[in-house]
């Protein structure tokens, strides 16, 4: 059962996937089962099924994700968000940025080796198809060392075939997330001339996925990623990572030897590794953290009636000795930051108004004088996020008795989606006129559930050289008479 | 490539024991922490500024035109210099095998820029400033900084000059280049004509002045954030993780490829304007050729640390190290992203550059500073490091801080992107016609970014008490060696190559003949340049065959050029010169027009000139752009775009590199001079939800004019038409233009008197984007 | 755990050591050189592209075709011309478009009426129904003051706030209250006090 390496015998010296002319060994990772490889399944393949369900649910009208970049309208599982919004995608990121922190910190590489796309993808889907098609590791190596056949050909093609297809499914609904659906089918039906930046997307980004995932593969995340480098970085001697275990299997030797530990040198580990490492050389760059090396020790101490664990999950502590410890400083430090973002996040989601207000001035100065006042001219802006009419009422505070609201509707409508730019016109005759001041504009929902305010300013002339304008005009008139 | 140097003759004659001078180590590591606090501190204090412009307290000198030079200046050239001084002097002495070679000059070397870095922090929030970005220092401390840099000079090639060591590292390499280039840029961009002992113009103006500004402001990155800080990384990263450094050929074809490429990059912080296409596309191209060599130095330091990986989990030096080259790879992956003119489009005066130089200096350097400081504290003073722990939390705060910084400026940035650039109505309307709609929306982030800032500093500060609790009480230790008496002979007698062997080489022969023929198919036409990217190619060709064949012979010329270091250091200079000159001398030969200008700009008035002082005084360049691009949203939003013979007379340029507020490059008419005052006066009451701080200083200080005779006179001899007016007639003019604006001002119900600073500035942004009509130039810039 | 290590391949090492520092002399992937290659020889096309057959177009070719296009959309959806403008006014779907567009952004100071300070002698705006002009009382003259607006005098640049379609439709709503033929007395406004 032990089939030979595709590449040399790794070592901590090089890259086992660079070969000492610079060329890529392709790793021909053998089949490994075990509850991990289960578990591991059915969380992929309902990763899968959220990834590419989004956007044929729908809530409130809308697919569950449709980020609606043409109109600038983000629908996120029924919240609905506008261009000025899109400042809580911060909260997104860094939430899931602190996450990872955080189960980094205990878990170790586990985001690589369970969640990542690009394993999820790759092991799941890509590598079954090829499965499927060419047979297992050894059965594999030997289509692609074989001269070309019938039946070689027709195994490549069938399955660089299923490749381009998936890959092709894949960018389509991924289009979906950003146009809807409906969209993209029309697009699929239509000449690709008449979107041609959409044709011309899927085309790149299906030869893309299909590259990474026929060929590059472990080299994305060997050389490319950046996240596995911080997240080894973030993993101390409590965070559990999967390690080989040394004090009970070394010294290495066959079954029956005496004086030899667990380990019967069978590079089990070794021949199901997808990036092609010894994990009995430690914790390394290269290891997403897969657990298939795991799966077929288990497997092998399970056939000789030996514990099973010679590797597994465990922390840099507990294989030399210790006990992990799961309350450290810095599960509190990044608990209590995790919970800061959280609140913040949550309050900040809470200011979100199902509208959006903001008071501008008119281009042109600041403010007019004319022949009997002073005035200031407004636009006011409001956006309505919901996905009906909605009625504000608007109100002004602060604003004196001697000050004229021109032109001013107090109740607004604004269709589903929609925006209404108004003017507001303050006018102040100008004898009344004592300077500027400071004034209040307020939005009201008119079912009552939400307001929103500006803080304005009149402008006007000095009040001093508006006084000593009307006294010379009055001077020259009396002169007049 | 991988001969052996030939065997030296083995050592003889007495061993002495060598003492390094770490003592200059610890001066330029202390100083780096302070620095770096205060550089920091004022990063947080100006980001706190953007959302809460009542944090400069009222006072002209803490605005935030002011004090963002001190911060890029303050991080840049005091935090990260003496950082680069503290680990070249460190490791140099070692590499070498030889002490610092002069004590005097060393002492000269920290106290001069120690003194350097004072003068600016006092300079800069007085407003003394030559308003380029990275080069604001005015000209005495100018002419200070390249004095003190050529003691640095000194010292280093003196050093390497008494070398026990015969060959050269490739941190020396870097160092070297370092060095040379820095020099290079810094005279050229900083060459200016004084009109006082505080003011200065600089020689070249228009699109000149932003190219060289460019030029040297890229490659400011490129050799003073980026190629010391690799030799750092190629001495540091293998002594802490114990491990070979894992490719000598790598190290050779990321060093040659860095410094060649790295230089002819800095048009694309030019992009989408109208300088010539040609210098663009160089921009664009060579940007993104950029990208596999900068991987090469990211990918030798990673898979130099792979040996060590299990290590992380115990070392912050690791940690650190591991993720600044993680950053380092991310900057340098983005870069390039950034310079493709679509992308550029978008994100060129946004948010996100800003995000990305962040990732750079907060990762990258910030980074790679702490690694170095926790592995060289505990050498320097003889005392292992006070706590681990602690230096795990900073880790810890530290990642959290970018991860804030970073995230919000991303987001930042595609939101200014997307609302910018939205129109309605069939492409015809802007879709936020109004600037503050888009700068009301990015609040909450920009409050964001100081959280996450703040951040990065606390972790800092659990450096400096760290380091703080290390060295209390400790006793300062200097590093030993023991060497033969007569090794440094011993160094003189390695194989000499003399300046024709280095020349009339197969690497440099291929080299020059390829550059030649690139720049024949690319500068000339027709015939010559089809033959010369037909030369271009086979040459190429020829140099990978006779590679292939001869490789051992290549080798041996680069072990042989290893061990001589002028030579190096003269292919090191011809190869960061070549792409500046290539660029820089056409433009500045062909004067200010492209061909396609049908506009240009008119001398400012002696009033408008003054006004265009406070202008660069205040800064308003870190927040306002002069420079409509040639893309539609920027057309619809700002008018018109630029030609260059629109700032053919701006000395400095103000073209800009960030639009916090509005671009100015037509402002001059779009407002009634009222608007103007009220708004420096107070801008929210204007403008409701700005972030721009209040002036009200300008309508209290009266206009310099006594100044303005020097400063014509500087202009006049830079090449801008004025006549030779006497003062008396300088005054009389700026009194009849300033009674003017005073007088329309009162009419429109504000009183200032013609004599205040503001009137002057009104003057200069009502002229801003007026030009006369001119039939198209018939030279072409190319 | 240690890690068991198997032995170090110390034969690639290069001879020379530098303060303990010692380099192997390995190479990167070659898809990695691949990307260096594959990036010059995207130069060479780029710039060929460009400066040799001259395709492309530059940044001030591009911008001016492509403002070009937006001003023929511009007329398309809503032409400029007298006779068309006096057409559009003439018809009572545009009018009353043009009609939602006046009662929302210029009644404030014309008033619904549109007559301004004739009804109203607190009223911002002048009459538009009289044949009284202060700016020019063609149907383009309309259009123009709308797009532009007349800063001294409080009447705002609508043109970014509204476009082309929307301004015509307005001119077309106001031009509506005049026919074709009627005299235009141009009135200098009265000095600003």
């Amino acid at each position: 059962m032990s089939a030979p390496l595709s590449h040399e015998p790794p070592s901590r010296d090089s890259v086992t996937t660079i070969r000492s002319d610079g060329s890529r060994p392709f790793v021909y990772p053998a089949d490994a089962h075990g509850r991990f490889a289960t578990a591991r399944q059915f969380s992929a393949y309902a990763l899968i099924a959220f990834y590419l369900s989004l956007p044929w649910i729908k809530v409130n009208g809308y697919p569950a994700v449709f980020l609606d970049v043409a109109n600038r309208r983000f629908h996120l599982f029924g919240i609905t968000l506008a261009a000025q919004d899109l400042w809580l995608l911060f909260f997104v990121i860094t939430g899931l940025g602190f996450s990872l922190f955080f189960i980094t910190s205990l878990l170790g590489r586990i985001w690589c080796g369970w969640a990542c796309p690009q394993t999820v993808f790759l092991d799941h889907v890509y590598r079954r198809i090829e499965r499927w098609v060419e047979g297992d590791a050894v059965e594999r190596r030997a289509l692609q060392a074989a001269p070309m056949s019938a039946n070689k050909f027709f195994k490549l093609t069938l399955k660089h075939g299923l490749y381009v297809l998936v890959s092709a499914i894949i960018t389509h609904l991924f289009l979906a997330y950003y146009v809807s659906l409906p969209e993209v089918w029309g697009m699929v039906r239509a000449a690709p001339a008449e979107h041609w930046s959409a044709f011309a997307f899927i085309f790149v980004a299906t030869f893309g996925l299909y590259f990474n995932f026929a060929w590059f593969r472990e080299q994305l995340c060997i050389v490319i990623c950046p996240y596995g480098r911080i997240q080894s970085a973030l993993i101390d001697d409590h965070s559990l990572v999967i390690g080989y275990d040394a004090t009970r299997g070394e010294p290495r030797g066959k079954v029956g030897t005496t004086g030899v530990g667990d380990c019967i040198a069978c590079n089990r580990c070794v021949q199901v590794c997808p990036t092609g490492i010894d994990i009995r050389q430690g914790l390394q760059m290269e290891c997403i953290g897969c657990t298939a090396c795991i799966d077929a020790c288990d497997d092998i101490m399970t056939k000789l009636k030996r514990p099973a664990g010679l590797i597994r999950y465990d922390s840099q502590k507990a294989f030399t000795g210790g006990r992990t410890r799961w309350l450290r400083p810095r599960t509190f430090l990044y608990g209590l930051l995790l919970l800061v973002g959280a609140s913040v996040a949550t309050w900040a989601l809470s200011t979100v108004r199902p509208a959006n207000f903001g008071v501008t001035r008119m281009t042109g100065g600041p403010y007019v004088i004319d022949a009997g006042s002073v005035r200031n001219q407004f636009l006011v802006r409001i956006v309505n996020k919901r996905n009906e009419p909605a009625r504000f009422l608007v109100r002004l505070e602060d604003v004196p008795k001697t000050v004229r609201k021109i032109g001013f509707e107090e109740v607004l409508e604004v269709g589903p989606l929609g925006e209404v730019v108004q003017p507001l016109v303050l006018q102040q005759a100008r004898g009344a006129y004592t300077g500027p001041f400071h004034f209040e504009v307020r939005v009201e929902d008119a079912a009552g559930r939400f307001h929103l305010e500006r803080a304005v300013e009149f402008l006007g002339p000095e009040a001093r050289l508006l006084r000593e304008e009307e006294e010379e005009k009055h001077r020259h008139e009396r002169e007049r008479h | 490539m991988s001969t052996a140097i030939p065997p030296a003759p083995a050592p003889a004659g007495k061993k002495i024991v060598l003492e390094f001078n770490d003592q200059i180590v610890r001066q330029f590591l202390l100083a780096t922490v302070l620095w770096g606090v205060v550089g920091m501190l004022v990063g947080v204090l100006i980001g706190t500024q953007l959302n809460f412009w009542q944090a400069n307290f009222g006072l002209e000198w803490l605005t935030f035109g002011r004090l963002r030079p001190l911060h890029t200046n303050a991080v840049i050239f005091a935090f990260v210099g003496n950082m680069m001084f503290a680990g070249v002097y460190y490791s140099t002495q070692r590499l070498v095998k030889a002490r610092l070679a002069s004590n005097f000059l060393s002492q000269l070397h920290f106290w001069g820029w120690q003194a350097i870095i004072v003068a600016a922090a006092i300079t800069l929030p007085l407003g003394f400033s030559r308003g380029k970005e990275y080069a604001e220092l005015i000209w005495p401390i100018n002419i200070a900084v390249a004095l003190i840099w050529v003691v640095f000079g000194v010292n280093f090639f003196w050093t390497l000059a008494r070398r026990r060591e015969p060959s050269l590292y490739v941190a020396i390499w870097f160092y070297i280049a370092t060095i040379v280039t820095v020099a290079m840029l810094y005279i050229v961009n900083h060459l200016s004509l004084p009109t006082s002992f505080t003011h200065s113009y600089p020689l070249f103006g228009g699109v000149q002045d932003a190219l060289v500004q460019w030029w040297y402001g890229h490659n400011a990155v490129a050799f003073f954030l980026t190629t010391p800080i690799l030799g750092i990384m190629y001495y540091f990263i293998p002594k802490a993780a114990e491990r070979p450094v894992y490719s000598y050929r790598l190290s050779v074809i990321h060093f040659w490829s860095l410094v060649f490429v790295y230089i002819w990059a800095g048009p694309h912080h030019l992009l989408n304007t109208s300088l010539p296409n040609w210098l663009q596309n160089l921009g664009m191209t060579f940007s993104l050729m950029l990208w596999a060599p900068s991987w090469g130095g990211m990918l030798n330091g990673l898979l130099t640390l792979r040996g060590a990986w299990h290590k992380l989990r115990t070392d912050p030096v690791l940690k650190f190290m591991a993720v600044a080259v993680t950053f380092y790879g991310m900057a340098t992956f983005e870069g390039p992203l950034l310079s493709i003119k679509s992308v550029n489009a978008l994100a060129h005066y946004t948010d996100w550059i800003i995000g990305h130089v962040h990732a750079g200096a907060l990762g990258w350097n910030g980074f790679m500073a702490a690694g170095m400081i926790y592995w060289m504290l505990p050498r320097l003073w003889n005392k292992p490091l006070y706590s681990v722990p602690l230096a795990n939390l900073h880790f810890w705060i530290g990642t959290v801080g970018i991860l804030l910084y970073v995230a919000a400026m991303w987001v930042s940035g595609i939101t200014q992107g997307l609302m910018l650039n939205a129109t309605t109505d069939h492409g015809t309307v802007l879709a936020y016609p109004n600037f503050l709609d888009t700068l009301n929306s990015i609040r909450p982030l920009m409050l964001m970014r100081v959280i996450g800032g703040g951040l990065y500093l606390a972790g800092f500060l659990v450096l400096v008490y760290n380091l703080w609790q290390t060295i209390r009480g400790a006793q300062p230790v200097n590093g030993t060696i023991e060497v033969f008496e007569d090794e440094p002979k011993l160094a003189a007698t390695a194989p000499h190559l003399g300046l024709l062997d280095t020349f009339v080489s197969a690497p440099v022969i291929f080299s020059v003949l390829g550059a030649a023929f690139a720049c024949l198919w690319m500068f000339t036409h027709d015939l010559v340049s089809i033959l010369g990217l037909v030369a271009m190619l086979l040459c190429g060709v020829l140099a990978f065959a006779h590679w292939e064949a001869r490789n051992k012979a290549w080798g041996s010329w680069y072990d042989r050029l290893l061990v001589n270091s002028l030579p190096f250091t003269i292919l090191t200079f011809i190869a960061v010169a070549a792409g500046g000159l290539i660029q820089i001398i056409p433009t500045v030969a062909a004067r200010h027009a492209t061909k396609d200008d049908d506009r240009r700009q008119l001398p400012y008035t002696p009033l408008e000139l003054a006004g265009r002082d406070i202008y660069v005084r205040e800064g308003c360049y870190n927040c306002h752009s002069q420079m409509i691009r040639t893309l539609v949203p920027d057309v619809l939003r700002y008018g018109d775009y630029s030609r260059l013979s629109e700032s053919r007379y701006d000395h400095p340029y103000q073209w800009g590199s960030k639009r916090t507020g509005p671009d100015l490059a037509r402002e001059g008419g779009k407002y009634p001079n009222v608007w103007h005052v009220r708004h420096m006066e107070d801008p929210r009451s204007i403008s409701i939800g700005s972030n721009m701080p209040g002036y009200p200083w300008l309508l209290a200080h009266d206009t310099d004019v006594a100044a303005l005779p020097s400063k014509l006179s500087a202009q006049r001899t830079l090449g801008v038409p004025y006549p030779n007016w006497t003062p008396e007639q300088i005054n009389a003019r700026v009194m009849e233009q300033a009674r003017a604006i005073s007088t329309e001002l009162r009419t429109a119900g504000a009183y200032v008197a013609p004599e205040k600073e503001i009137i002057a500035l009104v003057a200069y942004l009502q002229v801003l984007g007026r030009s006369e009509p001119t039939a198209p130039a018939t030279v072409a810039a190319k | 755990m240690k890690p068991v290590l198997p032995p170090t391949g110390e034969e690639s090492l290069r001879p020379h050591s530098y303060d303990g520092i010692q380099e192997y002399d390995k190479r990167l992937p070659n898809w990695w050189l691949y990307t260096l290659y594959a990036t010059i020889i995207f130069w060479v096309g780029y710039w060929s592209y460009y400066e040799w057959f001259g395709a492309g177009r530059t940044g001030p070719q591009v911008v001016n075709a492509a403002m070009a296009s937006i001003e023929a959309e511009r007329l398309a959806s809503a032409p400029v011309d007298d006779s068309s403008l006096w057409k559009m006014s003439q018809n009572t779907a545009i009018v009353s478009a043009g009609k939602a567009v006046f009662d929302a952004n210029c009644s404030a100071c014309h008033l619904v009426s549109m007559r301004g300070k004739s009804e109203s002698p607190v009223a911002i705006g002048p009459d538009l129904t009289d044949q009284k002009w202060v700016n020019g009382g063609r149907p383009t003259e309309v259009y123009n003051l709308i797009t532009k607006g007349v800063l001294t005098k409080g009447m705002p640049t609508w043109g970014p706030v509204l476009g082309a379609k929307k301004i015509s439709d307005v001119t077309a709503y106001v031009m509506s209250r005049h026919k074709e033929g009627d005299p235009i007395l141009v009135e200098t406004p009265p000095p600003t006090p």
